[in-house]
């Protein structure tokens, strides 16, 4: 009973490692750029795909291809911010939501014509290995995703927290206003911004090629988890987010265990619609950190 | 929309003559019958026998795709296998002419084009649709339109109500029988936990298994629906765990099942998987899951190791897609065969002398009587009185028949 209980509470928290990468990025372009990305899951699509490429191709160890799916993302989101996003950024929300969604689409269809809807998947030699401790199972692919995610998180504290560049970003997603007449580069910081989402849903599509099937749709499983922890751990919050993430992740797994294996999503939102209705402004607490 | 494909794939295919043109050939080679037998001779060879139109109705597109595109493949293949033989010989060597049309896996679709397949051209017979669900729809088309209908679709509901539907093998309650029969080859005392994603292909596949599970003395220790494309099995396989099953039946699509295969390996469970029928008894299952899969057990109503014929065709299917010959691909090549001895015997290309014929089939060698057990002759509901299915098994990247008995080919692996 313990055992099954711990085991669930091990295989939520291991999972959430991944939708916190996700939402991660989600919370910091909305906290800094004040935009919702909704192509965000696509670029875990493109982050598994490349994954899925480099170990095919050229039989590079997924978790290796990290240091190629974030960089190209990184590149990507710079892009995307400079080119698209600084365009619509205005008083009115409406093109910003059109040019997000579009992105999702065009980047869905784009792989479903290139890629076509064929599921890919990378084996590696630990993707079927796990390791035995009193009786729990411990997934080892999953486990270096997860320690690579809270390392990816870790980092990207340190990043807000000590450096300039960290901290035009947090002083830009509390007062924009006040940031620019500091002296801070609106368009330099979001453009980092935006880089650093990407690069971790880039991470989060890397760390999961070794136990899940890369296909176009892909990004729509993981990118409704995100937005769900991005409201629970407050609109903005890195660190509620990757709170959030981990306790949905842990809902989900019991949800599955006890209420049933269709319901483990009902237990997640079950817990969304109880902290908006007592908590409306998240878990996370009214003010981003 | 399409048109019809008249692709010849190396046979005797030829544009089909729209209804008009064709009557009029009718009347001037019908009046050069009466001539010829009022001088008493009848020089058939002179002539180029007229083809025999051959409907195809396969998803070519859409969320079905993947295995109608090997359908109409192996249909291709079968109507080559039949010219190349002769033809219909009772029809001076006519060669059969493959008419194949897209149902884009889409039931309005479906309706619209078996319609459209049967008024515009001049048919003897159809087969096709693989997917029950539009199986279903096309087969009440071409009751309609008295047309005989050949598929190896499982549906029950094909043999109901039905007089020009032919399903010459493996019926769906069929196979969850033999499903729960193959967990009796593991364990004496199966305790079987059944998984199914909760759409109406895992519930009502899932319920079969249920209500046949006291009959064949298997106990269900855990019955759980899911929603599919999960992200994690985990949860749900330590469900599987702690309910001391000790075997899987899956009812599953293929992503899912590839996360619980992997997840069920990595939680150290032992215990043999049966994932039924459809996407997991293809060739891309294995290349999805590669090793993993080795050992896993499934339900078909064909294999390319029921036969010599079998086999024979599987090498031809293997040189021509680069795969081996699934259930629907194999099963077509034998259902085309059966058109032909339908044909031959009939003597005629009317479509209502055709189901005449096929409703007395008897077969028992060559390529028609492919089918587990090697029989096929139908009863008084389409349904083939010796069809049953086989099981099946993943070894070494093959799939190789070890149930019931008299069907195995290979012994049971143990995993």
């Amino acid at each position: 009973m313990l055992e099954t209980v711990a085991q669930a509470v091990i295989n939520g928290l291991l999972i959430g490692g991944i939708y916190a990468l996700v939402s991660i990025g989600v919370t910091l372009i909305f906290g800094v750029v004040k935009i919702v990305n909704f192509a965000q899951g696509e670029f875990v699509m493109i982050g598994m795909y490349i994954s899925f490429f480099l170990a095919n191709q050229f039989g590079i160890d997924p978790l290796l291809s990290l240091f190629v799916s974030m960089p190209v993302l990184f590149a990507a989101g710079v892009l995307i911010q400079h080119f698209l996003i600084r365009r619509v950024l205005g008083p009115n929300d409406m093109p910003q939501i059109f040019l997000t969604f579009a992105l999702s689409l065009l980047l869905l269809n784009l792989a479903l014509m290139l890629f076509t809807a064929n599921y890919r998947t990378v084996h590696t030699s630990y993707s079927d290995e796990a390791f035995h401790i009193a009786g729990l199972y411990i997934p080892v692919a999953k486990l270096i995703a997860f320690v690579v995610a809270m390392l990816l998180s870790g980092l990207l504290w340190l990043f807000l927290h000590t450096t300039d560049l960290g901290k035009a970003m947090r002083a830009a997603s509390q007062n924009r206003d006040v940031a620019m007449l500091m002296g801070i580069n609106p368009n330099r910081v979001f453009c980092v911004a935006l880089g650093i989402a990407l690069a971790l849903a880039g991470a989060a599509g890397s760390l999961l090629m070794p136990f899940y099937s890369a296909y176009p749709f892909v990004g729509q499983v993981f990118v409704l988890m995100a937005f769900v922890a991005v409201v629970l751990g407050t609109l903005g919050n890195v660190v509620g987010a990757l709170v959030a993430s981990l306790m949905m992740g842990i809902a989900e797994s019991l949800g599955v265990q006890y209420v049933g294996a269709d319901s483990g999503l009902i237990v997640v939102f079950a817990m969304l619609l109880l902290t908006l209705a007592f908590k409306p402004t998240g878990l996370g607490g009214g003010r981003a950190r | 929309m399409k048109e019809a494909d008249t692709d010849s794939a190396g046979g005797g295919a030829v544009r089909t003559p729209s209804r008009r043109q064709s009557r009029r050939k009718f009347l001037i080679k019908s009046g050069g019958l009466l001539a010829a037998g009022a001088f008493g001779a009848v020089p058939l060879r002179g002539w180029a026998a007229d083809p025999i139109n051959i409907g195809a109705l396969y998803p070519t597109t859409g969320s079905m795709a993947q295995i109608g595109v090997g359908c109409v493949a192996a249909a291709k293949l079968a109507i080559d296998m039949v010219n190349e033989a002769g033809g219909i010989k009772s029809l001076g060597g006519a060669k059969l002419n493959l008419i194949i049309s897209d149902v884009q896996s889409d039931t309005t679709v479906t309706r619209t084009e078996t319609d459209r397949l049967i008024t515009g051209n001049k048919l003897s017979a159809i087969h096709g649709c693989y997917a029950s669900a539009l199986t279903l729809i096309a087969s009440e088309v071409a009751e309609r339109a008295k047309v005989p209908l050949i598929t190896g679709s499982s549906s029950d509901q094909l043999n109901k109500g039905r007089t020009y539907t032919f399903t010459p093998f493996a019926r769906a309650s069929q196979f969850a029988r033999a499903q729960l029969q193959m967990s009796k080859l593991v364990s004496d005392t199966p305790k079987v936990a059944v998984i199914f994603e909760n759409t109406a292909f895992g519930t009502s596949t899932s319920n079969g298994l249920k209500e046949q599970a006291p009959g064949e003395g298997v106990e269900i220790v855990m019955f759980e629906p899911y929603s599919a494309g999960f992200t994690d099995a985990s949860p749900l396989i330590n469900k599987v765990k702690s309910s001391g099953a000790n075997t899987l039946f899956s009812v599953s699509y293929l992503n899912d099942l590839i996360l619980i295969v992997r997840t069920v390996k990595q939680f150290g469970l032992n215990m043999p998987i049966n994932g039924g029928s459809g996407g997991f008894v293809i060739p891309d299952f294995y290349k999805n899951v590669g090793k993993l899969a080795e050992g896993l057990q499934g339900v078909a109503h064909w294999n390319h190791d029921v036969s010599e014929d079998a086999q024979k065709v599987n090498v031809e299917f293997k040189k021509r897609t680069g795969d081996f010959a699934f259930e629907y691909a194999g099963g077509l090549v034998a259902q085309t065969f059966m058109l032909a001895d339908a044909l031959e015997r009939a003597a005629s290309a009317d479509p209502q002398k055709v189901r005449e014929a096929l409703s007395t089939l008897d077969v028992s060698s060559g390529y028609a009587a492919m089918a587990p057990g090697g029989k096929v002759k139908f009863g008084p509901d389409g349904k083939n009185i010796y069809g049953h299915p086989v099981g099946v098994q993943w070894q070494n990247g093959d799939l190789a028949s070890i149930f019931p008995k008299e069907d195995a080919r290979a012994p049971m692996m143990k995993t």
